[in-house]
């Protein structure tokens, strides 16, 4: 323990990278697989291929090698771009927490979209006929109905794609991102201590992942506090 | 910017060197984490609390913490336990393959035990019932009923969960091994061209990911060969 005194701050600080990364990454996969969802059930031919390119090259690829190309790419990209407004820049830089964040949210965006396109179809239609046969009007239908039964389907899923998002973080520090793992990487240049450091780190993680399940189970009991046991 | 296809043709074999120590990576580590996950398996449905409430801890730590984390811990942290470096073990946790194996099948080990245990559960009750009628006994009906019916059930999750671990051996990468990923990292170091390296890299990941579930559904073909439906 004495061992840890002077690093906790800095442990503390990659926590909260950690927090930053996941919420931010959050939003973006619930975006990309609201998209991707929609995409798959459109009726165009054109935008459900690719939306499937999509779902197959995210989940068939690597996340560390989505993660590097994603970072290495976007340094290059953006800088032929802005070389060709100004060509004395040398190099710009790509912030890793974003090149990392965009990432992991585009890897788990791929599984999500599954899961929105499962739970969109799993809607009883005769929930959707009984509203309608109420006489309530396509948007009533849309959030009364259809988003608190999706919401019920979804959320067992979703639960395990926000501990995917958060599993992956740690992946971002291959990249330079100052999370919990890079932090423990430069307390061992100084301690020698790399066992230490790394359980420190597993620990955090297990302290976010319990967070989430047990948010996740009291979501799932909110969202079912209408469907009675059978 | 440019896109040089010259560099992928040079490269793309250079890479492929590298898909022997991957398949390495994912053949030890399935076969050891089925092995684990069976192991899991019997003690979670046991139903002797000393044995399910470890085998619990125990899938709840490597399914809760990163397998990057559980890489790290093992190659760099091991080393710092002198009981380890004195064991009988040590030659395996010297050695960056033994260390990726290692850590592989033990998170994969506890992915694995979960989607089997799905697959127990899901086997209809009726089934054993009868079983039991007909005077099988319990170890009778776990190995001619229940396993075959679960092995079923579990196999289109157990797949995924392969392609899965196909993908986390590319983090042996991280300890220096030098899979196709590894080998990839260099190149990029050295030509500083990471869209043709790397998409060319997802693109070898891809195809093997796609053997991999035709393979996987041939398998689920055979055992579901009494199963299928005459329409």
């Amino acid at each position: 323990m004495e061992l840890l005194s002077g690093w906790w701050d800095d442990f503390f600080w990659g926590s909260v990278v950690v927090a930053q990364v996941f919420l931010a990454s959050l939003v973006l996969m619930v975006i990309f697989g609201l998209i991707g969802a929609a995409a798959k059930l459109s009726g165009n031919r054109i935008v459900q291929k690719i939306a499937n390119g999509y779902t197959v090259v995210f989940r068939g690829t690597p996340e560390i090698l989505v993660i590097l190309l994603l970072y290495f790419g976007s340094a290059i990209t953006l800088t032929w771009i802005s070389r060709l407004f100004n060509p004395d820049i040398k190099f710009v830089d790509v912030p890793p927490f974003w090149a990392g964040t965009v990432a992991i949210a585009l890897i788990v965006g791929s599984y999500a979209t599954e899961t929105f396109r499962g739970a969109f179809l799993g809607v009883r239609p005769g929930s959707i006929e009984a509203a309608k046969a109420l006489g309530m009007s396509g948007l009533q239908v849309f959030f009364y109905i259809r988003i608190p039964e999706m919401w019920r389907l979804a959320l067992p899923p979703f639960g395990n794609h926000m501990l995917s998002l958060i599993k992956d973080t740690a992946l971002i520090s291959i990249i330079g991102l100052n999370e919990t793992l890079f932090v423990a990487k430069q307390a061992i240049g100084t301690t020698g201590k790399p066992f230490t450091m790394y359980i420190v780190v597993g620990l955090i993680y297990l302290g976010f992942s319990t967070v989430i399940t047990l948010t996740v189970m009291a979501l799932e009991r909110y969202g079912n506090h209408t469907v009675r046991a059978r | 910017m440019s896109f040089d296809l010259s560099l992928i043709v040079e490269t793309v074999p250079k890479m492929l060197a590298g898909v022997g120590l991957t398949f390495q990576l994912l053949g030890l580590s399935a076969f050891l984490g089925l092995i684990l996950a069976i192991v899991l398996l019997l003690m979670r449905i046991s139903g002797k609390w000393y044995l399910d409430w470890p085998a619990q801890l125990y899938i709840y730590v490597f399914r809760g913490t990163p397998i990057l984390v559980q890489i790290f811990i093992i190659y760099y942290g091991f080393p710092q336990l002198e009981f380890i470096r004195e064991s009988v073990l040590w030659p395996i946790f010297r050695d960056p393959f033994g260390c990726a194996v290692v850590a592989l099948s033990l998170n994969t080990g506890a992915y694995v035990s979960e989607i089997l245990r799905g697959g127990v559960l899901g086997v209809d009750r009726g089934v054993l019932e009868a079983g039991e009628a007909l005077g099988l006994s319990t170890t009778q009906r776990f190995i001619y009923l229940t396993t075959p019916i679960a092995t079923r059930l579990a196999l289109p999750a157990y797949g995924n969960d392969i392609i899965s671990l196909l993908k986390s051996t590319a983090l042996a990468s991280t300890i220096t091994l030098m899979d196709m990923t590894g080998i990839a990292r260099t190149i990029v170091a050295q030509t500083y061209a990471p869209y043709e390296i790397f998409i060319s890299l997802a693109i070898i990941y891809m195809i093997l990911t796609f053997f991999l579930q035709k393979f996987i559904g041939l398998i689920e073909a055979y055992l579901g060969r009494y199963t299928k439906r005459e329409s």
